[in-house]
């Protein structure tokens, strides 16, 4: 039997809810896959068709959310006029937004994450694939209408703002402020900083600074020291090969 | 961009106080070393250049700031008026910018109030400001049947007024000269927390608008169906600034009609509703069409005390009929404005401190009408005045009644807009209502 594409991604959305209600109610160690497809109506056979284990529960509710910002940003008026920072921050409190829905089941996650360490921040990493696409479509509209330059580093300043978001959920997650006051706050204040290094030629700056340091001298020193190391030679080699490419 | 960032956290904040206090300190010791070999008429200069600034230093600081500590900056012009003449020079050039809310935010200011998103509550919703509002900015919404203005505020305000006031307070003891500035902090803390608690303002604006009877004054109607503690709704009025009114070239006429609407409504209110509209900022009135005129921004209104208004209204009747000064002195006593002492003492501290002062505010109500066209520089001389006995008996601070300071200085602000409005107001309205009330 052929399942459409729609109706699957349906059936994962009823998984995931289902499994974000019990998670909080009896925590992710005391919910089972099997109660998790009960709730959602499904049957077992399905629901490890979709996640074979817990974990997988935990990154395709993270990439669920993705998908959920992504569909209210298409919604929002007018959201092509605003700035790049209007709609990078747009985008992160959209999906603390919706978190704040699950905020119990989130702060378990960020507590596997950060302090028990049960689970590997790699794999939250592996959900970054939309978030990160979004991004570079908003750092490319915003580079092609002339808003700013094209930025040295360009295609890893996605990732890296992927990075400051998972500093922001952290910093939600522990923040007691009345209506997370603090965290509104923090990002408005950390997007204009944002904002500002993005507005200035300070990346290119400190570029040509790092490659004139990186030519002039730590290349020389690599060659000095690595005659008795064979292992250096090879990033050696692949400095030189980085700044031929440049 | 950089000006658009306020250092948030309190450890930033306290650096940036903290750094200006250090300045104040060397400053302080530049001038004891320098003042050795000046002559006496070049040292009161070095102190004016001294005052001058430091006043810049703390605006520098302030100014880093930014936001909540304009506020309050306003606040201490307005409530400490033994601070030297240059640092309220200093303060009210800052006077107008507040923080932007940019459109990420207005989005989740709206969800985090109301629950949802502007577009599934307003049929409209314009996400650029209209109007700035006390730490915070207005915006033009419509549904069905409603045109409306929504003001929403910076979130956290309320928890930056506190660490900022704590640090104001260590920072102005400095200037306090031993005084107690316990009272007057409590009080601008006290105002501020008001200001920007919308609910304060929502049953302020209702209660004028229901009460506030004024054939050419429009106040605007509250819908308490979607107000907040910080979100303001309510009908959406049009109109020009006072700046922009005063560029399209107003006719005597015109000018004099608004100027006269305001000072009639403040006496209105004063003694038919025994609460003022407390706040004099020109953003705070808005000139409409058919001379109509729109009071907006309800977050600083003062209630006023039956008895103390009967004294009050007493004593200026007394004045404005040229009174003896014993009589006069025998009812500022009444109304705690001077110590019980000898007929002799308390006749002159009135003769020497008050009356420079009440002079002032009375000249305008000798005649049936004011010409502040003649007397351009009227506020700037009150001002003046106050710094003056302010300087000379600096222990009255504590001594002046805080109702009177507030309603004169509300005047006072009122003045300052009708002097740039070059307008002439009768005064036999206000006075008639004077009479009535004694």
């Amino acid at each position: 039997m052929k399942v459409s594409k729609k109706a699957k991604a349906k059936t994962k959305a009823k998984i995931i809810e289902a499994s974000v209600d019990l998670i909080t109610k009896k925590g992710f160690k005391n919910a089972s896959l099997r109660e998790i497809a009960k709730e959602a109506g499904v049957s077992n056979p399905t629901i490890y068709n979709y996640f074979p284990n817990k974990e997988r529960l935990l990154y395709g509710y993270i990439e669920y959310q993705h998908q959920n910002s992504a569909k209210i940003l298409e919604g929002i008026d007018e959201f092509h006029t605003y700035t790049l920072r209007e709609q990078l921050q747009t985008l992160v409190e959209t999906e603390l937004e919706l978190y704040l829905e699950d905020r119990e089941f989130v702060m378990q996650i960020a507590h596997m994450v950060f302090v028990s360490y049960s689970v590997k921040l790699d794999g939250i990493y592996a959900t970054k694939e939309k978030f990160v696409q979004i991004v570079d479509e908003m750092l490319n509209a915003s580079i092609e209408a002339g808003e700013i330059k094209e930025p040295p580093f360009r295609e890893h300043l996605p990732l890296l703002f992927w990075d400051y978001y998972i500093a922001v959920v952290a910093y939600w997650v522990e923040d007691e402020s009345e209506s997370f006051e603090n965290t509104t706050q923090f990002i408005d204040h950390s997007m204009g900083v944002i904002e500002a290094l993005l507005h200035s030629d300070i990346l290119t700056k400190a570029s040509d600074l790092g490659m004139f340091l990186l030519k002039t001298h730590l290349l020389s020193a690599l060659q000095k020291y690595t005659a008795p190391k064979r292992g250096l030679d090879s990033v050696k080699r692949k400095l030189e090969g980085l700044i031929d490419e440049q | 961009m950089s000006s658009d960032t306020l250092p948030t956290s309190k450890l930033a904040r306290s650096k940036v106080v903290g750094k200006a206090i250090l300045q104040i300190g060397s400053r302080k010791s530049k001038e004891v070393l320098k003042r050795g070999f000046l002559s006496p008429a070049q040292k009161e200069l070095s102190k004016e250049q001294n005052q001058k600034e430091i006043a810049q230093i703390i605006m520098d600081a302030l100014g880093e700031l930014k936001g909540v500590s304009i506020k309050i900056a306003q606040q201490v012009a307005l409530g400490m008026p033994f601070l030297p003449p240059s640092y309220l020079e200093e303060m009210s050039k800052s006077f107008q910018s507040v923080p932007p809310i940019n459109r990420a935010l207005v989005r989740k200011i709206i969800k985090q109030e109301l629950g949802e998103y502007p577009q599934e509550i307003f049929d409209t919703f314009d996400t650029k400001p209209f109007g700035a509002a006390s730490l915070g900015q207005v915006h033009r919404a419509t549904d069905t049947h409603r045109d409306m203005a929504i003001k929403i505020q910076y979130p956290g305000i309320a928890t930056t007024i506190q660490s900022d006031l704590s640090m104001l307070k260590f920072a102005l003891k400095r200037f306090a000269k031993g005084n107690n500035i316990d009272h007057i902090m409590e009080e601008i803390s006290q105002r501020l927390y008001e200001e920007i608690d919308y609910e304060h303002e929502a049953e302020n604006m209702d209660f004028f608008h229901k009460n506030f009877k004024h054939p050419h004054v429009t106040i605007p109607k509250l819908y308490v169906d979607i107000s907040t503690q910080k979100l303001l709704a309510t009908s959406y009025l049009e109109g020009v600034s006072l700046d922009r009114f005063l560029a399209s070239d107003p006719s005597r006429e015109s000018r004099n009609h608004y100027a006269q609407t305001i000072f009639d409504s403040f006496f209105i209110s004063l003694y038919r509703l025994k609460q003022i509209h407390a706040d004099p900022n020109p953003g705070n009135f808005l000139f409409m069409e058919d001379q109509k005129l729109g009071l907006i921004d309800f977050g600083c209104v003062k209630r006023v005390d039956e008895v103390f208004l009967q004294r009050y209204t007493r004593l200026h009747i007394s004045l404005i009929e040229r009174a003896d000064d014993m009589d006069i002195t025998r009812q500022y006593l009444e109304l705690d404005m001077i110590d019980q002492a000898s007929d002799k003492k308390m006749l002159a501290f009135y003769q020497n401190v008050i009356k420079p002062l009440d002079s002032i505010y009375i000249e305008i109500f000798l005649e049936e009408s004011y010409s502040f066209a003649h007397n351009k520089n009227f506020s700037k001389r009150g001002f003046e005045t106050i710094m003056q006995v302010q300087r000379e008996q600096t222990h009255s601070v504590h001594k002046l009644n805080e109702e009177i300071i507030f309603l004169d200085r509300t005047l006072l602000g009122y003045y300052a807009l009708f002097e740039r409005m070059d307008a002439t107001i009768d005064t036999k309205f206000a006075k008639g209502l004077m009479r009535q009330f004694t």
